[in-house]
């Protein structure tokens, strides 16, 4: 008897254990959804009885333009964010691997980004990209400096082509960027471009402030993409997403590329292979269930993109930023209408399925998470 | 141990029984945080508690934030306080779902608070189908705040009361030609200032179907001249100045000019406190020799689902008392909204704040003048207007593209 009650102790422990979780979970996420779910359905506005007008708001829904302006954003800034700031993060962990000394500091300043808050990174960011404000002052001073940096550059490259070709055609051992033929066409460079500007060959241009707005304007970028430009307030803020994002991604990263093992590496540069060829044949295909992770958690994340919209609020148009996540909270917070609770949940409903898309399509292309 | 736990347990039980029978009945009141929470609490501990004591308590809660969408949220679950702040900006939605009771009835038999003693159109706008639902409890609109030494120093006469448009814009161009420090005026490019402006024009919001139109002529050149202010370099963007707002603008220093309400002074107060500024009345628009302004007002309603509405109006009446209203304007926090205070000792100071606080009280009457709301639609009505106001200020689009534009909009996204 004690027995069989030891044994149904120990077989309800785990059930008991999981128990806060669950409860959490059932009524805030599982309660929530199934509401939300129901309130699709229906045209609810909180003070009203709920009736039901089965696909009203679904069909109400692809026949508003703001709403059709959210769908698209998202879309462009869940695929663009998501896969450069996978590739970034890719690049960057491979980098910041190498045993070199005081790397730690670096891999900390690398990942300061992610735990800084994003509301005081958006509020800065929308100083940095005011009318007059220092992205535009940069590109200004660029501008101005230009023939110097086209001087510079060209310089540099014909100077280490030069040595490097030199080397080679002596049949002499020499990688294409050697180091030390880089830093000595970097001052070669550097001493051309002070010469030319102590003798007056080339002045600083006299160039029109760049007043580019960035934030508060419907244009879109590229121009020349047609349908598939984006608008640019949107750009500013995948550019702060990218940024602040890539960290968090990097170090995953980073601790899958401690368990590849360093016999493949030598085995590959026995057989000969250049750098290049071992990040893609070795390093990529052996981190391909970490992409996989990545690429998940950052569609999964772009696309409920709402903070930075919000935080930026009437700095830009509303059709520029407006992601799905944020057109769910205007329309059930309208300033002063009726909150649309119906519409609202109809859209949540929609970003619902859309994330399951996502992973889905995202998942039969890796042919990962399968084992 | 159990006959203890037992015999503590029952004397809490009486107690808590015995203590909630000989309780006050408890009124609640909701309003905004922030600055405003010492003046309330002060009101309260002066004028409301000493003439309750023992028959009413008054618990008031404070919304730190987002105070409507709190209270919005309270009275859908239920929770909301008896008597709440209603900003006229939202002021229709709640009134039109029955939240909101009715104060007809409770205003005849009142002694103390009538109708008539309230400024017109201020209690207008809490009127719909001749009800009251409101008590307005303060108000503001807009003047024109001006830099009394850049004035001085470029020679130029004051902005008076009197002026057109186009004398106006005279004055500013002068001060702001002066000297490349100098700036004209501060203009915000939204419909909340430059509304003021259409409204002297003769042009109203909606038409009697309930349409806007952007097309308008007398709207087209209000429009017109509020961006050409900016074209011709008389008006600066705050923005431009790394401003948030006028207000914020102005305080520099460099401004000679910005558009504000009274709000500006207590934030003037503290921010310029040298700033030697003075108020006029809003430019009258040559073509109907009218003004335009809106009201911006918040008054004290009462929720229909309130279980103490005979002691929660009895609140209310304290709340808007002669006395109330009369120490928070003699503090210089808000204008009041009793038709009595007009003639105030306060309002014959000669302090720069005293008369600013005057003008703007006479400006709510002057003119062309709403209230400072948009029916059911709310901030989303005057999205395309924005939009079309900033394209234009900055160098984005002609004014008739952005107009054709704003009326699309208007027509597809906004009236639907």
């Amino acid at each position: 008897m004690l027995n069989k009650i030891k044994e149904m102790k120990e077989k309800m422990s785990p059930y008991l254990l999981l128990t806060p979780f669950l409860f959490w979970l059932v009524v805030f996420f599982g309660y929530a959804f199934f509401r939300a779910f129901y309130f699709s359905f229906t045209d609810y506005n909180l003070f009203n009885e709920a009736n039901f007008i089965g696909l009203g708001n679904y069909i109400k829904l692809f026949n508003e333009y703001l709403f059709g302006r959210a769908l698209k954003n998202t879309i462009t800034f869940s695929v663009i964010v998501t896969t450069v700031q996978t590739f970034i993060a890719l690049v960057l962990a491979v980098i910041l691997n190498q045993k070199i000394k005081g790397i730690k500091i670096f891999r900390t300043i690398y990942y300061l980004p992610s735990i800084t808050s994003s509301v005081v990174i958006t509020l800065i960011f929308m100083w940095i990209f005011q009318k007059q404000g220092i992205f535009n002052y940069l590109l200004t001073l660029f501008n101005r400096y230009q023939e110097y940096v086209l001087l510079f550059l060209t310089i540099f490259i014909l100077t280490h082509l030069f040595m490097v070709l030199k080397e080679k055609f002596l049949k002499r051992p020499v990688k294409v960027l050697e180091p030390s033929y880089i830093v000595l066409s970097l001052i070669i460079a550097t001493f051309a471009a002070l010469g030319v500007n102590f003798f007056g060959i080339i002045g600083i241009r006299e160039v029109a402030d760049v007043e580019t707005i960035w934030l508060n304007t419907r244009e879109m970028i590229p121009a020349w993409a047609g349908p598939f430009a984006f608008p640019r307030p949107l750009a500013a803020i995948m550019l702060l997403n990218i940024w602040t994002t890539v960290p968090t991604m990097m170090i995953l990263y980073l601790a899958g590329l401690q368990d590849i093992p360093g016999a493949l590496y030598e085995a590959a540069e026995v057989d000969g292979a250049t750098t290049w060829q071992k990040f893609w044949k070795i390093t990529v295909p052996q981190l391909k269930h970490i992409t996989f992770l990545v690429m998940t958690m950052g569609f999964i994340g772009t696309l409920q993109m709402f903070d930075q919209v919000a935080i930026i609020g009437g700095q830009a148009p509303l059709e520029s930023t407006v992601t799905l996540a944020y057109y769910v909270y205007v329309n059930m917070f309208p300033s002063s209408a009726r909150p649309a609770v119906g519409l609202a949940s109809a859209a949540a409903m929609i970003l619902a399925i859309l994330t399951l898309i996502f992973v889905y399509l995202q998942r039969r292309i890796t042919g990962e998470g399968r084992e | 141990m159990k006959k203890v736990l037992v015999l503590t347990l029952a004397v809490f039980l009486t107690l808590t029984i015995v203590g909630t029978a000989a309780a006050q009945t408890e009124v609640r009141i909701a309003g905004f945080g922030g600055n405003d929470q010492a003046i309330v609490e002060e009101l309260i501990a002066r004028f409301v508690q000493p003439e309750l004591e023992g028959e009413i308590e008054v618990v008031y809660e404070p919304v730190a934030d987002n105070f409507q969408q709190v209270l919005l949220n309270s009275l859908s679950a239920g929770t909301a306080a008896d008597l709440f702040y209603m900003d006229i900006f939202w002021a229709q939605s709640l009134i039109d779902n029955g939240l909101v009771e009715p104060l007809n009835d409770y205003l005849a038999e009142s002694e103390v608070l009538k109708r008539d003693d309230i400024v017109e159109n201020l209690i207008d706008g809490f009127t719909y189908d001749d009800q009251v639902y409101g008590i307005p409890k303060d108000f503001n609109s807009l003047a024109l705040f001006y830099n009394k030494d850049l004035f001085d120093i470029a020679g130029v006469e004051y902005p008076s009361d009197d002026d057109t448009w186009m004398e106006f814009e005279e004055k500013i161009a002068a001060v702001s030609d002066f000297s490349e420090d100098f700036e004209g005026l501060a203009i915000a490019p939204s419909f909340e200032r430059m509304g003021a402006f259409s409204y002297a024009t003769g042009w109203q919001d909606f038409d009697e179907q309930g349409n806007t139109n952007l097309l308008d002529d007398r709207f087209v050149h209000s429009f017109e001249w509020y961006t050409g202010l900016e074209q011709e370099g008389h008006a600066i963007l705050p923005a431009d100045m790394g401003a948030d707002w006028a207000g914020g603008a102005f305080a520099n220093g460099n401004v000679a000019a910005a558009i504000e309400g009274a709000w500006v002074i207590g934030f003037l107060r503290d921010q310029a406190p040298n700033l030697n500024y003075g108020a006029a009345k809003l430019p009258v628009y040559p073509g109907t020799d009218e003004r335009g302004n809106f009201i911006y007002t918040v008054s004290w309603s009462m929720n229909a689902e309130s279980e103490v509405k005979d002691e929660a109006f009895r609140v209310m009446e304290l709340l808007t008392s002669p006395e109330a209203q009369q120490w928070v304007l003699e503090r210089g926090l808000a204008i009041p909204s009793r038709k009595e205070l007009a003639d105030n000792e306060y309002f014959k100071q000669d302090s720069k704040e005293a008369q600013a606080n005057l003008t703007v009280f006479e400006s709510a009457s002057d003119g062309h003048v709403y209230p400072y709301e948009f029916g059911e639609y709310g901030a989303e009505w005057m999205q395309p207007i924005n939009t079309a106001l900033t394209e234009v200020m900055t160098d984005q689009m002609s004014a008739e593209e952005a107009l054709e534009e704003a009326q699309e909009r208007m027509e597809r996204d906004v009236l639907n």
